[in-house]
Formats: C-alpha cells, sequence, structure tokens
C-alpha cells in the first residue's frame, strides 16, 4: 500500500532529523552546496562521523550530492524538508487508513445493513 | 466550519459512513470499537481506557511491529466536550504507561509537533448515515523551548525554499 511506502519513508525523514548534528549540517547546505571537508569543518567529529551523518540525510532524501569530481558536494534537496514541514499533514494519511478501517469494520458490524440501505 | 479561529496547523477530513449516527459514537467511545479500527495496519491497541465525560481521562497504548521489534507507544489525554453522538473533543499527547506526558522531540517526534494535539469529532444524521467531520489540530506550545524548535523548523524550511527557487 503506498501508505506504507509514505510512512516509512516519512519515518526515515524524521529520524533523520531528530539529531542536531544532522540539523545543523542542513542548516549549513541551506546557504549553499558544500563538500564534506567543508561541512566537517565547524564541528568537533572525524570525517567519517560527518560523513555518516550525510548519509542518512541523502538516504532520507534530504541532502542530494553531486556527481562530478571525487568532492561530489552536498546540497539541500528542498522537496522532502517542504513535504514534512507541518506535522498536521503527516496525519492526512493516518486518519484516512484509520477511517478505511472504520469503514471496513462497520461492514462487518452490520452486514445486512448493506442490502438493507442500498436502493 | 465552525473551528476556523486556529492559526494553528490542523488537518481536517469528512467521511460519510453507512451506518448510523450512534454507531460510529461507539466507534469513537466504546473501548472494543476503538480498537478495531484505529491502529495503523500491522499494530494493535493493547490498552484503551475512556472516561467519556468532560474532564474525563483517556489513555491509549499502540503497540507497533518494527524491524527492532514491537515498540508500544502510550497517549494520554482528556475529553473537553462529550455531546453524545453529536460532538467528541479530546487531547491527546505522548506519555509512559502512567499517562505523565513525555515531550515529543524525547520521542524522536517530528521538529515542530506540537506536545500536546486536541481530535475534534462531529457527527450528522444524514438520512440514516452519518456524516463524520474529524480535525485533529496542534495546541500551541506553553514551553518555549517547543516553540523555539518549532520556529527554526520554520526558518530552516523558509531558507530552504528560498534557496531552491532561485
Amino acid at each position: 500500500m503506498t501508505m506504507t511506502l509514505d510512512e516509512d519513508r516519512l519515518d526515515e525523514t524524521f529520524a533523520a532529523l531528530a539529531n542536531s548534528t544532522r540539523r545543523a549540517i542542513l542548516g549549513r547546505l541551506a546557504d549553499g552546496a558544500a563538500t564534506v571537508n567543508e561541512l566537517a569543518e565547524p564541528f568537533a567529529m572525524t570525517l567519517p562521523a560527518i560523513s555518516k551523518h550525510i548519509k542518512v540525510l541523502e538516504r532520507a532524501g534530504l541532502v542530494v550530492r553531486g556527481q562530478r569530481a571525487q568532492y561530489r558536494p552536498c546540497a539541500l534537496d528542498g522537496a522532502r524538508l517542504e513535504e514534512v514541514s507541518t506535522w498536521a499533514e503527516q496525519y492526512r494519511p493516518v486518519w484516512e487508513a484509520r477511517f478505511d478501517r472504520m469503514a471496513d469494520y462497520l461492514t462487518q458490524l452490520q452486514p445486512q445493513q448493506k442490502t438493507r440501505r442500498t436502493r | 466550519m465552525t473551528d476556523t479561529s486556529d492559526s494553528q496547523d490542523a488537518v481536517t477530513i469528512e467521511r460519510t459512513f453507512d451506518a448510523p449516527v450512534d454507531l460510529i459514537w461507539q466507534m469513537w467511545t466504546e473501548p472494543q470499537h476503538f480498537a478495531a479500527w484505529y491502529g495503523p495496519d500491522g499494530a494493535t491497541i493493547p490498552v484503551a481506557k475512556m472516561d467519556v465525560r468532560v474532564g474525563g481521562t483517556r489513555l491509549i497504548s499502540m503497540r507497533v511491529q518494527t524491524p527492532n521489534g514491537a515498540m508500544q507507544m502510550w497517549f494520554v489525554g482528556e475529553y473537553r466536550e462529550v455531546v453524545d453522538n453529536k460532538r467528541l473533543v479530546y487531547t491527546e499527547s505522548m506519555s509512559d504507561e502512567k499517562g505523565n506526558m513525555l515531550s515529543p522531540a524525547d520521542m524522536g517526534m517530528p521538529p515542530g509537533h506540537p506536545a500536546t494535539t486536541e481530535v475534534r469529532v462531529e457527527l450528522e444524521d444524514v438520512g440514516g448515515r452519518t456524516k463524520m467531520v474529524m480535525t485533529h489540530v496542534g495546541i500551541p506550545a506553553d514551553s518555549s523551548g517547543g516553540a523555539g524548535w518549532a520556529m527554526a523548523f520554520d526558518k530552516l524550511a523558509a531558507r530552504v525554499s528560498a534557496h531552491t527557487n532561485t
């Protein structure tokens, strides 16, 4: 079901955002693309540690890596961030699925209802 | 609609069910019915305590299967409006199993997620069928920490869209 996919995707995005280092990286990228080395500068962290954070952001669809040269600069992918920027919208598919289940459950509860009410 | 004053983020869904209004009311107010539809696929509702009267408490537990095993979440809330077969309003916050509220940030919830949300359900009989309007709305966080979080995130989102639009 697409709803499950969306949910998984959102989980991934929110998990990626639930980390101050990664949010700081996103903040830096909001000013423009940067290499991993540049991104690592403000942090007291090893390059592999920063790379790991970037990979998480990449998997979550928040950051894209350039293909050119070995620098492969990182850039923000804003679409996903906007998609998740309101908490309420992420609940819409959850509620829609709940009410689908409610409708199914109601049909089970009152099987004769259907025929009686169909005109 | 009656609840338009909120500048808060909200989601509203309208559905019409082929069932009488009192049965839809029971879907929301009787634990065994509520548990049958509320949990996401693959989830169960092992606990649903509902003291359905104004000021009454509700405590819901949701058990979800994750790749790392089963995860049990708790939600506490209070009924704010109870008009049988017509209108139900309750709050909801993440909590522990005793109903002590937990901060959404601690629970790994999305940035900007309000600590308390409110669910409003309005039912209307339409010739034996039921029109239901559900609104899920955030209640402004009273903790400056939560608001700061949300603001920082809005700022980031704004900067991002400004950046991607150029």
